[in-house]
């Protein structure tokens, strides 16, 4: 890939986002399945919700998917990790109209994210039994036109450092680490703690 | 501060310059500009919607904006508003994209991209279906353009995997490795892909094609029995005292599934491999010409072998034959039959004694089969419900390309199969496999249920095909390890399939043991419901078609195949195939042992029986939709305006770029392609020339005055003859008139197109009286 100007990629849309399950937690994807109807109907999340698809029969696959217009939420087992997904595929929802810059953006997924997050472990039918490391984050660009350099990647890992500590998951005093994961031929994919 | 250093301008179109065949990328250009009609309202919601699905570019469950929670159907606010990509089919509703495999043939690059595809736009899983194709879900129309340029840069295309078209062309997973067949088919399938993808003969159906290669007559192969055309490879001597052969094929006409499943007829005991491809362009011929249009639930080829019987449809396929212009193609081929060839990049070596990976003997007796090259076996991968996630379908490339050099072929038992893969391997390609969790045994076996994808995502979906197929699965799992009757070496090799309606797309009608989706109201209430289908066959490509026997509760279904397999283990004679067992027992018998499963509760006795698999909602059928496995009928006419349309749409977009030349030109060329549409009605052989449409529709449409409008009569016409061999100007005004020409010239054609069909109903109902 060529990297013939030097804008700042504030376009850049298709961002994942990742909170891992803690250690603790305890229950089988399809569990979800039942959680996620019922916020479809109830319209839990301020976004188009429209369906839930189970992949729960996969090995380390998205597990129980919640599928919206602008984001696909799981409770997604990849890697062998169970955690919360949370897969932004477009903008059109009026809380992420006036996004401008990659900030705004990580701040806006992690505000997402974290807010399905506690929900999932306030849901009765899951009974507490699962719950989310804040402090244990994936965040993956999806989508292989972007550049998967160092440079890339230290930029994206310093603009969730700032989201993280806007989100107050993170300070001065406590800096997160970023790390980047996987494989040459993966997304960029950073993972802190 | 670090910044993300990127061309943000960077596109697909320009990464992949170079790389797409010029052929595809002005297809995918096409459908590009289509998009941007659509947009702007300038091409009909039928058209579209035909146009799309000829690119695979399907709809999925709760696109017309509607979803029903059980108790009501809520409206789906997408932010598109009004627009939409077909009839009641809402623009930013997800969808599914089906990807043709043809003869389920895939390299490590297709994989990968495949693999990158289903994470940037779908959701992280590579469907395999049980047409060798594989699918992706929850697709935005407007990413479609590039996910086909990802595709067309490794040589993969989606064109006609939808719609009223020759669909993906299918063949035996063990082709060329079998240790049965006269030869191998795929590069006759290869060449049959090529010849009729977009092929004129095949553009112009009420419904779909699907063709089949067999290698074999005894085993499930190619399925040749249930398909539109199926494909037979035989050999046979050519007499003369001498021991020489020569290739060929017995071709089967008007097999099919779908509710009415017919058994294919004899075309032809044998065609010669030079004979194949213009025996092919023949029945597309006929098919076009006399297959009913209107009525769709009747326009499958099938209906057409059975209304005119096989002698008549024989007879006209060979009028077809003896007038069909002669074409390079149906023989070029035959010097390159090695296309498809894959030979082993590893040694041959037997599997010798020493210590394995835990499960190996298990997946070795089910999983893996010997071919018929020495020291050579072929390893399927047993996939749940036909998925793979990305991740997985990455490995898979890796492992291949270790092993047998990066290629695979997926199974229509939804699997995939890695060939050509040396003895002494398989240890360490178990192990491989199991790492990334495709190392399950069970591969085309009785836990090795298929389903097709039911309520899931199918508008048509009646019930839960693919969470009663998980269901089983794990149940039928659960009882082998546990040794319980379904572990029993009777039922080992039985087969379940499962589909959600009963269109078939599951192929229950060719399991020992089949289930279609229906529904029956109780207490006031709907509740799920499966047909028990007996008798099928699998064996002999498909052999014979099994019939319902009795509709039980979804919910109890697991409890039918646990019953049935009992009676078959405990009251079998020996050898007796479960066929056998079916017609000596009889259905009544079967019937009996599960009458007590159909006496349905009410809804406070057990609510769960109200609910469907995997599905929390109390059961409706509030959720079905219209069905796009048809297509539109769109006739190649309109197809042939709505180009027209497309190129004075790209003429306007040079003219607001300046460049009146260009833009003049293209509404020529608009009016051209509008009177060559018009002329395929009555002559289907009509050329590219100018020259000659131009004569043509003067001869056919303008002498006649059949193109003439009731008010201005030649007016239309003379806007392309004034310009014809005069099409060259740089005048803007000049342009911009010609533009406005062009498009009243199509609204002619559109208008004339009409009054042909209305003449020709007229005549029909006359005939009819």
């Amino acid at each position: 890939m060529n990297a013939t100007s030097t804008t700042r990629f504030d376009d850049l849309v298709k961002l994942d986002l990742k909170v891992l399950a803690s250690r603790e937690s305890a229950a089988a994807p399809e569990e979800f399945i039942p959680v996620f109807h019922r916020w479809i109907t109830e319209r839990v999340l301020p976004e188009l919700l429209i369906d839930v698809a189970d992949y729960s029969h996969v090995h380390e696959g998205p597990g129980v998917l919640l599928v919206g217009h602008d984001a696909i939420y799981a409770y997604d087992e990849s890697r062998g990790e169970p955690g919360l997904l949370y897969s932004r595929r477009r903008e059109t929802a009026p809380e992420t109209a006036g996004i401008r810059t990659l900030d705004e953006r990580l701040e806006s997924l992690l505000l997402c994210a974290f807010r399905a997050c506690d929900q999932i472990e306030a849901e009765p039918q899951l009974d507490g039994r699962v719950a989310f490391d804040r402090h244990r984050i994936e965040l993956r660009v999806n989508d292989r036109l972007v550049p998967r350099d160092d440079e890339a990647a230290l930029a994206l890992g310093n603009a969730l450092r700032r989201a993280l500590a806007e989100a107050g998951v993170a300070d001065d005093r406590e800096p997160v680490g970023v790390k980047r994961i996987g494989e040459a031929r993966d997304r960029l994919t950073l993972r802190t703690g | 501060m670090s910044q993300l250093t990127v061309d943000s301008t960077a596109t697909w179109e320009a990464e992949l310059e170079g790389r797409i065949p010029p052929h595809l990328s002005e297809e995918i250009e096409i459908f590009e500009t289509q998009i941007a009609q659509k947009r702007q309202g300038r091409i009909d919601d039928k058209v579209f919607a035909e146009t799309r699905l000829r690119r695979g570019v399907y709809g999925q469950r709760y696109d017309n904006g509607q979803r029903h929670d059980g108790t009501a159907s809520r409206a789906l606010e997408y932010p598109c508003g009004d627009l939409t990509k077909g009839p009641n089919t809402v623009w930013d509703a997800p969808g599914m994209l089906r990807i043709k495999i043809p003869f389920g043939a895939m390299n490590g690059e297709q994989m990968e991209v495949l693999a990158d595809l289903a994470e940037e736009y779908s959701d992280g899983i590579a469907h395999v279906t049980t047409r060798q194709d594989i699918q992706l879900h929850f697709i935005h129309i407007d990413d479609t353009p590039d996910i086909m340029r990802r595709l067309a840069a490794v040589g993969i295309t989606t064109q006609e995997a939808c719609g009223n078209s020759v669909r993906n062309v299918t063949a035996c997973p063990l082709a060329g490795v079998c240790r049965d067949e006269p030869f191998d088919v795929s590069p006759y399938a290869h060449a049959m892909t090529h010849f009729l993808l977009g092929h004129r003969d095949a553009q112009d159906f009420g419904r779909k094609f699907k063709i089949a290669f067999s290698g074999c007559e005894q085993h499930a192969c190619g399925l040749a029995n249930m398909h539109d055309l199926g494909v037979l490879a035989q050999v046979r001597t050519t007499g003369n005292g001498t021991k020489s052969t020569e290739r060929g094929f017995k071709v089967f006409v008007g097999g099919g599934l779908g509710p009415v499943p017919h058994q294919a007829k004899v075309l032809r005991e044998f065609v010669r491999e030079d004979e194949l491809l213009p025996l092919a362009q023949a029945v597309c011929r006929v098919f076009g010409r006399l297959g009913e249009k209107r009525n769709r639930a009747r326009a499958r080829i099938k209906f057409l072998v059975a209304k005119l019987g096989i002698e008549e449809f024989t007879r006209l396929v060979d009028e077809e034959l003896a007038i069909l212009p002669v074409d390079e193609r149906w023989t070029a081929y035959l010097d390159h039959l090695d296309v498809a060839d894959e030979h082993p990049t590893r040694p041959g070596a037997a599997l010798e004694p020493g210590p394995r990976p835990e499960g190996f003997a298990e997946w070795l007796g089910t999983n893996v089969q010997r071919q018929r090259q020495s020291g050579y076996v072929t390893a399927a991968v047993n996939l749940p419900l036909g998925d793979l996630t990305s991740t997985q379908l990455r490995a898979l490339a890796d492992t291949a390309r270790r092993f047998n050099g990066g290629l695979v072929r997926n199974t229509v038992e939804q699997n995939i199969v890695l060939r050509n893969v040396g003895e002494a391997d398989l240890p360490a390609l178990y192990a491989e496999l199991r790492a990334a969790g495709l190392g399950a045994p069970g591969a085309s076996s009785l836990v090795d249920v298929t389903s097709c994808p039911g309520t899931d995502t199918c508008k048509l979906g009646i019930s839960s095909s693919r969470g009663l197929a998980g269901e089983l699965r794990k149940r039928i799992a659960d009882s082998i390890r546990t040794a319980g009757v379904l572990a029993d070496e009777a039922v080992k090799d039985l087969r379940i399939k499962v589909s959600g309606c009963f269109n078939s797309c599951g192929q229950h009608h060719v399991a020992d043991i089949g289930f279609y989706g229906v529904s029956r109201k109780s207490d006031g209430r709907t509740m799920p419901h499966f047909q028990v289908i007996l008798g099928g066959q699998w064996t002999e490509n498909a052999g014979s078609y099994g019939l319902a026997v009795v509709a039980v509760p979804s919910k109890r279904i697991p409890e039918v195949v646990e019953r049935i397999a009992g009676l078959f283990v405990a009251e079998r004679e020996k050898g007796e195939s479960f066929q056998s067992f079916i017609a000596r027992v009889g259905k009544a018998r079967i019937r009996q042992l599960l009458d007590d499963l159909t006496k349905l509760p009410t809804y406070l006795e057990d609510r769960t029986l109200y609910s469907d698999w995997g599905d929390p909602r109390e059961y409706t059928l509030g959720d079905l939709g219209v069905g796009e496995c048809a297509g539109e009928v769109v006739t190649a006419v309109e197809f042939g305006l709505s180009a027209a349309e497309r190129e004075v749409f790209q003429g306007l977009l040079e003219l607001d770029r300046g460049d009146a030349g260009t833009a003049a030109s293209r509404a020529y060329a608009a009016m051209v392609q509008a009177a060559r549409a018009l002329i395929t009605t009555e002559n289907i052989d009509i050329g590219n020339e100018p020259d000659e449409i131009v004569g043509e529709f003067r001869t056919r449409f303008y002498d006649t005055e059949l193109f003439f409008d009731p008010y201005a009569g030649a007016k239309f016409a003379n806007y392309l003859f004034r310009i014809h061999g005069d099409a060259e100007t740089d005048s803007g005004e000049e342009a911009h008139r010609r533009i406005e020409e062009a498009q009243l010239f199509i609204e002619a054609a559109h208008a004339c197109n009409q009054r042909i069909s209305e003449i020709q109903a007229a005549g029909s109902l006359r005939r009819a009286v």
